[in-house]
């Protein structure tokens, strides 16, 4: 019967993914490019491990989204961002509004200023949320050392970052309805997804727009203007520098390898050449020879020797010879062993060799 | 030069040499006879060493022009008791100061007392207490600190006491 023609004959069950870096899926085994590159991030300018990400950084990095990324203009001028956390010290205030002051040291409007709610809150962004226990300390990176004499690496270990939250308040004072307008657009826009992100020494951290209120006072008799306030919560943690371990690992690596070309179940041996060479007088028909390794000698072949024309003798003593029985069995050398080889030329006036193949004993 | 406006108020009965005399009398009974003096420590704000992110200067990081001696009427509220911890950790603080200083002597003293900057009040020989401007009286638009509506003539100063945690002199 046939199949169904709706019926799918070749279904892929392996479908590769889309990602341009690791066309054939990612192995699990190297560190994926993207990770790389944000680690890069985090090290940079610096030692091999992060720097302290602590408070005062996480409002550096607030100030710095507020004046770069909430950037705003009405009729082409800024409004201006009060560059500083306010604090209590009283003096402190004006010396960083004074570059839009009026007569009296009042901030000139339109500015944006803003404010932190001085309680910071256990973190509750879930990727960081009690997931560890203690302030166990975990591996970081292992770091090459070289003292001038010995070289070995240092592991460098850090426990889990502190989650934090920092409420924010954003507030924009101003006279005019247009400036409201532009500052909620801006606002909104970069937090249509409900999130954005500041960027201190090298993390990314995420912040979420949590309200918007007016504070706006639109009173009969007294003067008039608008405030909003847009409260962020940013989900930040805490890296100290003080925590931080490193330890030596290995100081120094002594590897030895005994090098031995065969396994014991093939014992696969090693072959040598030796040509024994004899001159053109009548009377060189021996040759003597000092080994140092323990060798066995077996004939390859011949010139000028008569046939079962040569006889080994070592230390003197025949070992290997036409009359034996087997004939010509392996001579078998030790170390320091003399070995001679005599041999009955075709042509006592011709020069004469014979060749040996030496299998090395171990 | 900015331009001048001649003050016209209340012309037919009051006028700038009754102004001058008027201020002069009570600067003479103010100086003179009651003779409250007290410190100003202008801060720096342009040596003053502060942080990227608040603004803040430790102890030993403000810079002061040098403390200037002025005088001016003097009014201090009650001790407060109080405490940190609902009833526990009691503090027993001076209470606020508020100073009434003639514009015209701080212009003769070429000084400005600006919102933050420290005043010291010597209570007695041996004791001098801190206090900081918390509200510098720069406007003074209100009838109540001129004479009859002709013109300002002073300013209120309020400043609330500071630990030697924040001030000590210098």
């Amino acid at each position: 019967m046939a199949l169904p023609k709706k019926n799918k004959k070749n279904l892929n069950i392996t479908p590769l993914p889309v990602q341009g870096h690791y066309p054939y899926g990612y192995s699990g085994i190297v560190t994926p490019n993207r990770r790389e590159e944000l680690s890069g991030l985090i090290d940079e300018h610096g030692t091999m491990l992060p720097k302290s990400v602590l408070h005062a950084d996480l409002d550096r990095g607030m100030l710095d989204f507020v004046k770069d990324d909430l950037r705003t203009s009405v009729s082409g001028k800024k409004i201006p961002v009060i560059d500083r956390i306010l604090t209590l010290q009283r003096w402190g205030e004006f010396s960083e509004t004074w570059s839009f002051s009026d007569k009296d040291k009042n901030v000139s409007l339109p500015f944006v200023v803003v404010v932190r709610k001085p309680d910071v809150q256990p973190g509750s962004n879930p990727s960081l949320q009690y997931t560890i226990p203690d302030r166990r300390q975990f591996h970081y990176a292992k770091v090459p050392t070289w003292d001038g004499n010995r070289k070995g690496y240092d592991v460098y270990k850090i426990p889990q970052p502190v989650p934090v939250d920092v409420i924010y308040d954003v507030k924009i004072v101003c006279n005019r309805m247009r400036e409201l307008n532009q500052f909620n657009k801006v606002i909104l826009q970069k937090f249509t997804s409900r999130q954005a992100y500041t960027f201190v020494k090298g993390h990314y951290v995420p912040m979420i727009l949590s309200s918007v209120g007016d504070e706006s006072v639109v009173d009969t008799e007294d003067r008039r203007y608008y405030q909003q306030n847009y409260q962020f919560q940013l989900q930040g943690f805490l890296i100290d520098e003080d925590e931080f371990e490193v330890s030596p690992a290995v100081s120094r690596v002594v590897t030895l390898i005994g090098g031995e070309d065969r396994n014991s179940k093939e014992n696969k041996a090693v072959t040598l050449k030796s040509k024994w060479e004899y001159d053109n007088l009548s009377g060189s028909t021996a040759v003597t020879k000092t080994y140092v390794t323990k060798v066995d000698l077996k004939i390859i072949r011949s010139s000028n020797i008569v046939a079962d024309g040569y006889t080994i003798y070592i230390n003197g003593v025949l070992v290997s010879g036409p009359l034996m029985v087997p004939k010509y069995p392996p001579a078998m050398v030790r170390p320091n062993d003399s070995v001679e080889v005599r041999i009955v030329k075709l042509v006592p006036t011709d020069p004469a060799w014979i060749s040996f193949q030496e299998i090395v004993v171990r | 030069m900015a331009k001048k406006i001649p003050i016209t108020r209340i012309s037919k009965f009051f006028g700038s040499e009754d102004f001058s005399l008027e201020q002069d009398i009570g600067m003479e009974w103010l100086h003179g006879d009651m003779h409250f003096t007290m410190v100003l420590f202008r801060v720096d704000k342009k040596l003053s060493d502060i942080d990227d992110v608040y603004g803040e200067s430790g102890q030993e990081e403000i810079r002061y022009h040098p403390p200037v001696e002025f005088n001016a009427h003097v009014e201090i509220a009650d001790p407060q008791n109080k405490s940190y911890a609902a009833g526990l950790v009691n503090q027993m603080e001076p209470g606020n100061m508020t100073l009434n200083v003639y514009i015209k002597h701080l212009d003769e003293l070429g000084v400005d007392i600006s919102y933050g900057d420290y005043i010291g009040y010597p209570e007695t020989e041996t004791t001098m207490r801190y206090y900081v401007v918390t509200n510098d009286g720069r406007v003074t638009s209100d009838i109540k600190h001129s004479i009859g509506g002709y013109k300002a003539f002073y300013r209120t100063i309020l400043c609330s006491f500071v630990n030697e945690n924040e001030f000590k002199g210098i």
